[in-house]
């Protein structure tokens, strides 16, 4: 019998939660046939990825190591996307963020200040900021697309990052190898518990998905910049701004970036060097859409993939996966999460063929 | 694998171990545990490159070991936060040998050794040294001394250009060696140099290797590049071509001048052979022509047998301790004695070179 996909008068709640657990499922099922072909230990890659992570204590703060800047980023992401802000960027405006931090251990050597953290905060967030205001201002002021302008942005700050580690920012001492001194350990963030590399530096991302919270759902500002985004023109009759929109979404995503580079710079690496960012720019969009663009589901997203990344990194080790099979898996996440989700807003009727003239609301 | 080993004294576990090595004189000595080795390597195996020598180098051990040892290769892992966490995990999961493929992955490295003096860790390309860390190099500049002899006689227009990755000393001193070998036939050679910051950069490789073509020279090094951008790009406009690591001569079967190649089999495996007798000593491991590990090869049939037989001779004189490539007199790029006639430069001073040698054209990046 066909079907058609008929949009739903209201969004479903039972398929807005039902949309990520059966894409974890769906591409669980299709990885293990994947591994199966490549013969690969089914059983013992699954392990790897959903139980080694909580194995013993060192893994299970290595997942909130990797949970704070995907949680920090996500979270500033999904403001925008929901104002309708394509910011592709976020890794950019991480490692823009990453070198202002820098600047404070770099130019102060010897300094064993209790300002240099505090400092390299402040600093992290304006340079994520700042990068973010090109962006911004390109599109307010000539409407340039701020899907390409941040993106190329961020090649723009890798450069701009290789230039300083060969250059003016090298370690003298480093044989001219592309990197800067070792952070003093005023200029790093306390771990949490002696022997592992989780800091205090994960407060930042859950204070401010608290804020976001109650900016979003409990504040006018944060409906005022949903239709800025979603409706530029019936904002501008209610007063709202759709270049405020901008501007807010691109800043607050400058911001988050900008503190995830500086933790990163001053937590687990310690340095400033050519791979700063992990990749987390990129996977915050994941995780911002798994999370369906909510506060409280970012987090279980976030805490999600951080599993999963470091459960790719046990199958690397353990199960012998390829790097690739990792990204894959991660791939085929996302990709059946906007599949199914379009069941949100739509769902399937049967076409029968008294009705295939009245067709009139069919999905095209 | 099992636990008790792991919770025996260390000196106890090996001295069982190396007695288990000697009684395989005896018997198979089917009680000993398989020597865990780990490598992690910065970019994929690949059919040429670096990853592909150093895996080829393991490849070895396994020969020789056997079953005596498990060897788990980790490829593409790029260096930062990422790389700590799996290094971490190998040394979690029992691994007693780590062979680090990248300079990037140093820092962590060196504190990972520290923190278990029972393993033993070999990193390529570092500068850092503890009693159970050895990082590694390749004398590439003697082997590039040979293949300057070698463009000297065939380059017409008396230029040669250099593609190359990082300006740190490891590769300022093949560029150096590569222009004295060179200089050593014919003076009136000099060398341009681009530098691309890249290992792996097969777009920006092909490009400067046209602009290097395009400003006049006809014989190119592909100064550690992972790709074969380099290699293809010379076969195409009729210039010789040479590279490091491995052989690229399927890339360019009419215009390949040779290869200064790696062999790090015999290091890796000396290396394993001390690990399992106790002896391991951590030092900077700096090896050429005379350990076996830089090898010459892949000549160009168009080299005049008159120039091979001096390549050899010069050869013979370098790998026996004779000559040595940084032997005075050696002039800076400015034209100032860097080294009196009669004396030779330093081991530490090639090892950190920052300084380019007479007859570079191109400053180096500051």
């Amino acid at each position: 019998m066909p079907f058609k996909l008929q949009r739903r008068e209201h969004a479903s709640r039972l398929m807005l939660i039902a949309a990520p657990l059966s894409a974890v499922v769906l591409s669980t099922i299709v990885c293990s046939g994947l591994l199966f072909i490549l013969n690969k230990p089914v059983g013992q890659t699954l392990y790897s990825f959903f139980i080694a992570p909580f194995e013993n204590f060192y893994s299970i703060t290595e997942v909130f190591l990797k949970f704070g800047p995907l949680l920090l980023i996500a979270q500033a992401l999904a403001v925008g996307f929901r104002a309708k802000v394509w910011n592709i960027g976020a890794e950019g405006q991480m490692i823009v963020g990453a070198i202002a931090a820098s600047s404070v251990p770099v130019y102060f050597v010897d300094s064993t200040s209790d300002w240099l953290l505090p400092a390299m905060i402040i600093l992290g967030a304006l340079g994520g900021m700042a990068w973010a205001a090109i962006a911004a201002f390109l599109k307010t002021r000539f409407n340039a697309n701020e899907i390409l302008v941040t993106l190329m942005l961020t090649s723009i700050a890798l450069q701009l990052l290789y230039y300083l580690l060969l250059g003016p920012w090298k370690d003298p001492m480093g044989f001219n190898f592309p990197q800067t001194v070792m952070f003093q350990n005023e200029a790093l963030f306390e771990p949490l518990f002696s022997g592992v590399r989780l800091n205090t530096s994960i407060a930042i991302p859950i204070i401010f998905t608290i804020v976001i919270w109650l900016f979003m759902e409990r504040h006018f500002g944060g409906f005022k910049l949903v239709v800025g985004g979603l409706a530029p023109q019936a904002a501008t009759y209610a007063g709202f701004s759709a270049k405020k929109a901008v501007w807010v979404s691109l800043l607050l995503a400058g911001f988050a970036a900008g503190l995830a580079g500086m933790s990163e710079v001053a937590g687990p690496i310690g340095q400033l060097q050519r791979s700063v960012t992990s990749g987390y720019g990129y996977s915050a969009i994941i995780v911002a859409y798994l999370g369906a663009l909510n506060p409280l589901g970012i987090v279980f997203a976030a805490f999600f993939l951080a599993v999963l990344q470091i459960g790719g990194d046990v199958a690397l080790v353990s199960a012998n996966l390829p790097i690739s099979a990792v990204h894959v898996f991660q791939g085929l996440l996302l990709i059946f999460y906007l599949a199914v989700y379009t069941l949100v807003h739509y769902q399937f009727k049967p076409i029968r063929s008294a009705s295939l003239s009245a067709t009139s609301d069919h999905v095209t | 694998m099992n636990s008790t080993s792991r919770k025996l004294p260390n000196a106890l576990a090996r001295t069982l171990t190396a007695i288990a090595t000697a009684g395989c004189l005896f018997s198979t000595a089917a009680s000993a545990e398989p020597l865990e080795i780990g490598v992690l390597l910065p970019s994929p195996i690949a059919d040429v490159g670096w990853s592909h020598a150093l895996n080829e180098g393991i490849a070895a051990v396994k020969e020789k070991y056997g079953d005596d040892v498990n060897v788990s290769t980790i490829e593409n892992i790029q260096e930062g936060p990422d790389a700590d966490r799996i290094m971490n995990k190998m040394i979690g999961d029992g691994q007693q040998f780590l062979l680090l493929g990248s300079f990037g992955y140093m820092n962590a490295g060196l504190k990972l050794a520290q923190r278990n003096p029972d393993r033993t860790f070999l990193h390529a390309s570092g500068y850092k040294t503890a009693e159970n860390f050895s990082p590694f190099t390749a004398k590439y500049y003697e082997g590039a001394y040979l293949m300057g002899m070698a463009a000297a006689e065939l380059t017409k227009t008396k230029k040669l250009g250099v593609v190359s990755a990082f300006a740190i000393p490891e590769l300022i001193s093949t560029i150096n060696g590569f222009t004295l070998g060179a200089r050593s036939v014919d003076p009136e050679v000099t060398v341009d140099v681009i530098w691309i910051n890249s290992w792996f950069d097969p777009a920006k490789a092909q490009d400067s290797a046209k602009a290097l073509l395009a400003g006049g020279a006809d014989v190119l090094f592909s100064n550690a590049q992972d790709t074969p951008s380099v290699v293809t790009v010379g076969e195409e406009a009729g210039a010789y071509v040479f590279n490091l690591n491995s052989s690229m001569k399927e890339y360019a079967p009419t215009k390949y001048l040779g290869v200064v190649k790696t062999d790090w089999a015999p290091f890796f495996v000396a290396s394993v052979d001390a690990h399992l007798a106790g002896s391991f000593e951590g030092k900077n491991e700096w090896l050429g022509m005379n350990d076996n590990v830089v090898v010459v090869e892949d000549w160009s049939s168009d080299i005049s047998a008159d120039m091979k037989a001096r390549i050899d001779a010069m050869h013979e004189e370098i790998a026996s301790g004779a000559r040595h490539v940084y032997d005075g007199p050696l002039m800076n790029q400015e034209g100032e004695e860097v080294i009196p006639s009669g004396e030779r430069l330093e081991d530490g001073a090639i090892l950190g070179m920052d300084w380019h040698v007479e007859g570079v054209n191109s400053p180096l990046p500051k």
